[in-house]
């Protein structure tokens, strides 16, 4: 058995009757949840930090930090399971909910215990119709069999999991403004702190955690926290999914280990790049997380290393000079929701850059107005020079502008546009710059064939 | 006269998931819930239904409204019988995306959020599906209800042939997955 072998949660994917409940305790599901009914909330918090699991939605923060923070004395707390998956490149959570949602509920149950929840919720996006069907009907199977409800497994314990649908807001996904549209509200984040383990759901205690985060968890307590940490690389435990999309031979969803390195991912996991042709740029954990060029892909996708391996170039607001991310620290990249993009020797970076950025100008909350404003005015400038109407000192304006959004916001919606733009700009500065000329040279102040109308430019 | 009432199919469901919410909380959370539900049925949602659901849940009308108008699903005015989303975020883009919605754009003699002349299709860019390893994607939803498919690795045949289902008054269940 190989090293990408090893499965803890895409062994059943594309197994039609995976879904099914009968199926899914055929191959041994439900007996951890069950367990975990009968062991000490302490224990079963034990070997989640033995395990070393990290969340698996963007920011890689330890598990069991994040439920530590739970106050001891807390009378109500909730668990709300993340499945508003919307970061453009990302698609791995949504075959966990197709593909195997009784895995969630799963880990849900097991969670639920740890925490002493009572009622759960899963906050699944909008846009997934087809896996709400599949999710809903999958409940109803727990439900009927008493592994949800008022006496789960005959426990004696309560648990309730109640499915909530997003309506098409991509900030729906940070986890404060999650909380302000499950309780009804405009998807709004919120300062933190308080944070949700503190002050979240109704101003309780609350943990968010992320689908692939909480499907892990069978697996943890069956074969012990060790055994996950040590399939892991450093600080980070267990194996990662990935979904990989653009110019590959092979795109798909894969469960890898951590060591796995970007060049491989493209290589090897992923059947090399379509039409024999070169890599150009890879974005290895959603268009939040700053671009890696050819030159950088040897690192290995894993949380730490994508953050301090200095074969990754730290981002620059102007040339040689680098961005703060605060506190003195210099930006390379992160490995973010696992979303890979990866594009080919004949992408045209400028316009990719513009579609990211147009993405977080259409999705910002507006509450603060660095990000309200600054994403939309980024945004047309970033359209303008990818359309081949630039101005001189367009691509200083883009950085300036960037520069100005980061760190200045309640969520880090504003960051999520201001580092990929950094990042394009500092690795694929020649190319901005070429079309800025270009422009200048033609005298094109029109809007190209690939033209998309962004409002007033 | 009263104006638009909420059916009693959702005045169910607001019964079966009141209990799943606090006590004084459940009517704030169902507004979300209430507003899909009630766009299934009428196919958008106006003020008419705002009022309906305020009244029903115990809220402002002035925060029915602001929900119904920050979330995209929500459908403000009356849309085509079709309603055709595709997405042009960067997995979709790097594969074709611009080159498909400007396809649907000229046969439908639209712009973006444009219903063509004969009111059949209403058609959307919309962002990232989360199906992008097999993009351009698109979804389609008829007269408010979302068909639960996916409707991927679009070309100028796929998507032609979407089109001309759409126009024959169908939705092609046979190219979605």
């Amino acid at each position: 058995m190989g090293l990408y072998d090893v499965k803890i949660i895409s062994e059943h994917f594309g197994v039609p009757e995976a879904k099914d409940i009968e199926y899914f305790e055929r191959k041994g599901g439900y007996r951890m949840a069950r367990r975990a009914a009968t062991m000490a909330p302490d224990a079963i918090q034990a070997e989640v930090k033995a395990s070393n699991l990290r969340g698996r939605g963007g920011a890689g923060f330890p598990t069991a930090m994040k439920w530590s923070f739970v106050p001891k004395d807390a009378k109500t707390v909730y668990l709300v399971v993340n499945a508003d998956e919307s970061e453009p490149g990302t698609f791995k959570d949504r075959h966990i909910l197709f593909w195997n949602p009784h895995l969630l509920f799963e880990g849900v149950l097991i969670a639920a215990v740890a925490l002493g929840v009572k009622n759960a919720y899963i906050y699944i996006r909008g846009e997934m119709g087809r896996e709400y069907q599949v999710l809903q009907k999958a409940l109803d199977q727990a439900y009927a069999k008493g592994y949800f409800g008022k006496n789960i497994f005959g426990s004696g314990i309560a648990v309730d999991l109640t499915i909530y649908r997003g309506l098409g807001a991509y900030i729906c996904g940070e986890e404060t403004a999650l909380l302000s549209s499950l309780e009804g509200g405009r998807g709004w984040p919120r300062l933190k702190p308080p944070f949700p383990a503190v002050k979240g759901l109704w101003g309780e205690p609350t943990i968010v955690n992320n689908v692939e985060t909480l499907a892990n968890l069978p697996w943890i307590l069956e074969h012990g926290g060790k055994a996950f940490a040590d399939l892991g690389s450093g600080r980070s435990g267990g194996l990662r999914l990935v979904s990989v999309c653009g110019h590959v031979n092979k795109p798909g969803v894969f469960e890898l280990p951590l060591t796995v390195t970007g060049r491989q991912l493209v290589e090897e996991v992923c059947g090399g790049i379509k039409g024999g042709r070169k890599v150009k740029g890879v974005i290895p954990g959603g268009v939040s997380m700053p671009v890696l060029a050819p030159d950088e892909l040897d690192v290995p996708f894993e949380f730490d290393a994508l953050q301090t391996d200095t074969r990754i170039r730290e981002c620059e607001v102007r040339p040689g000079v680098k961005f703060d991310l605060g506190g003195g620290k210099t930006l390379r990249t992160m490995a973010g929701s696992g979303g890979v993009v990866v594009m080919d020797d004949q992408t045209d970076m400028t316009q990719a850059c513009w579609r990211i950025i147009h993405f977080f100008a259409e999705e910002s909350c507006g509450q603060c107005t660095p990000c309200r404003e600054g994403t939309g005015w980024l945004a047309s400038v970033a359209h303008r020079v990818a359309f081949g109407h630039g101005k001189a000192g367009d691509v200083e304006l883009m950085a300036s502008i960037a520069d100005g959004i980061a760190g200045n916001t309640i969520c880090a919606l504003g960051d999520a546009a201001a580092w990929p733009t950094l990042a394009f700009l500092t690795k694929y500065r020649d190319e901005f710059e070429a079309k800025v000329r270009s422009a200048a040279v033609s005298g094109a102040h029109k809007i190209g064939a690939a033209g998309h109308q962004v409002g007033v430019l | 006269m009263p104006g638009k009432q909420l059916s009693p199919h959702i005045e169910a469901r607001i019964q079966e998931l009141w209990p799943r919410f606090p006590e004084g909380r459940a009517g704030k959370a169902l507004c979300l819930p209430v507003l899909y539900l009630a766009q299934e049925e009428h196919g958008f949602v106006d003020d008419e239904i705002i009022d309906a659901v305020a009244a029903r849940l115990g809220l402002t009308a002035a925060h029915v409204s602001g929900v119904a108008t920050f979330y995209f699903m929500i459908a403000k005015r009356k849309l085509g019988r079709f309603h055709l989303q595709i997405c042009t975020n960067i997995g979709c883009q790097l594969l074709g995306a611009y080159d498909v919605f400007d396809r649907c754009k000229r046969r439908l003699g639209v712009v973006n959020k444009g219903t063509s002349s004969d009111g059949k299709v209403t058609l959307t860019e919309v962002e990232c599906l989360a199906a992008c390893g097999w993009g351009p994607v698109a979804q389609i939803s008829e007269n408010g209800k979302e068909v639960p498919l996916y409707f991927e690795n679009l070309t100028a045949e796929r998507i032609d042939a979407i089109l001309d289902a759409l126009e024959q008054g169908r939705v092609p269940l046979e190219l979605g997955g």
